[in-house]
């Protein structure tokens, strides 16, 4: 077995810790427990380089241009999606206060028709009471000139 | 920090558009990075995920790399990322789950079964951070400053994550320290 197909050791970096770090047993524990469930030797050399073919088809397959989006392009891509759903809600809102603002109009027009007609009717009612007084009024004052 | 010559070369050559190349350096530290996302997704089908999104991932940015940086420190970067995706996306697992994953039968019979069930119960116990922070630093010997730089938290915090960490941690298993 090379090198390469070894856990690295984490005792060398592990020199490090302070004094207030776990036991060794606990992290001996903790560490074996979060080691891939395979078992050790050749069925775990296996194992490493099964998962070594699975990540290199994903790399071969992988658009090598997607890497290269920054913040910006992301930023663009959604500005596009809002600016799409920015217009489909104006048009959305637009299509129901037109079709809320159309019975409001309506009563309004007929309560305003309605509320005018009295007066439009009485109108001519007035012009043809004023004329028919002022007619009275003229045969009147002919009536007092011819004597 | 020295870069062994193997892995600069393996960098050079991949970042050149060597396929091969970038699958040795797969090779070099897939152990190393699966651990990490471990530390964070907890669940080995999980952790394999972000394993290999964080591979996807290098690659594609590989032509960013410096080569004057070490590429595993770059890397596990990387993989944390994609691991700490996978666990935003996913916020399902619960403490049932991780229990059941950390019980692996595979392991040391000789060792206590009780103690290792407390030790599972206990790492379930703590915050999805606080456990990273933990595993990272006590058991792999990440520092507080790669750790922070790994979940995106200041090394400070990491510090102060890793102590609450230990003491929940010593509070749950105080009555089998020994």
């Amino acid at each position: 077995m090379s090198d390469e197909l070894r856990f690295p050791d984490p005792s060398a970096r592990r020199g490090v810790r302070d004094s207030n770090a776990l036991d060794d047993r606990t992290a001996r524990l903790i560490r074996e427990a979060y080691l891939p469930p395979v078992a050790s030797g050749e069925a775990a050399n296996a194992y490493w380089s099964a998962l070594e073919s699975r990540i290199m088809a994903r790399v071969a397959t992988a658009d090598p241009t997607r890497g290269d989006e920054g913040l910006w392009s992301v930023l663009e891509r959604w500005a596009q999606v809002g600016l799409v759903a920015a217009v489909a809600i104006f048009a959305v809102a637009g299509v129901v206060g037109r079709s809320l603002g159309e019975p409001e109009e309506q009563v309004a027009y007929e309560s305003v028709v309605q509320a005018a007609t009295p007066e439009a009717l009485s109108a001519p009612a007035q012009l043809i009471t004023a004329s028919d007084k002022s007619v009275q009024r003229d045969a009147a004052l002919q009536y007092v000139l011819s004597y | 920090m020295r870069i062994p010559d193997e892995e600069r070369a393996l960098v050079a050559a991949a970042q050149a558009g060597d396929q091969q190349a970038f699958g040795g350096l797969v090779r070099l530290h897939q152990r190393r990075a699966y651990l990490v996302a471990r530390a964070i997704v907890t669940v080995h089908e999980d952790a394999e995920d972000a394993l290999q999104d964080g591979f996807v991932r290098a690659f594609q940015a590989l032509d960013r790399f410096d080569p004057a940086q070490t590429f595993g420190a770059w890397l596990n970067r990387i993989v944390a990322n994609a691991a700490l995706d996978l666990m935003r996306r996913r916020k399902v697992r619960n403490t049932e789950e991780l229990s059941d994953a950390l019980g692996s039968p595979f392991r040391d019979p000789a060792e206590s079964a009780e103690l290792r069930q407390r030790l599972t119960d206990a790492l379930a116990k703590l915050p999805e951070r606080a456990r990273s922070v933990i595993v990272l630093h006590d058991v792999e010997g990440y520092t507080h400053v790669e750790i922070g730089e790994m979940l995106g938290i200041p090394g400070g915090t990491a510090r102060s994550d890793l102590h609450h960490a230990r003491q929940r941690l010593r509070e749950l298993l105080k009555d089998l320290r020994g």
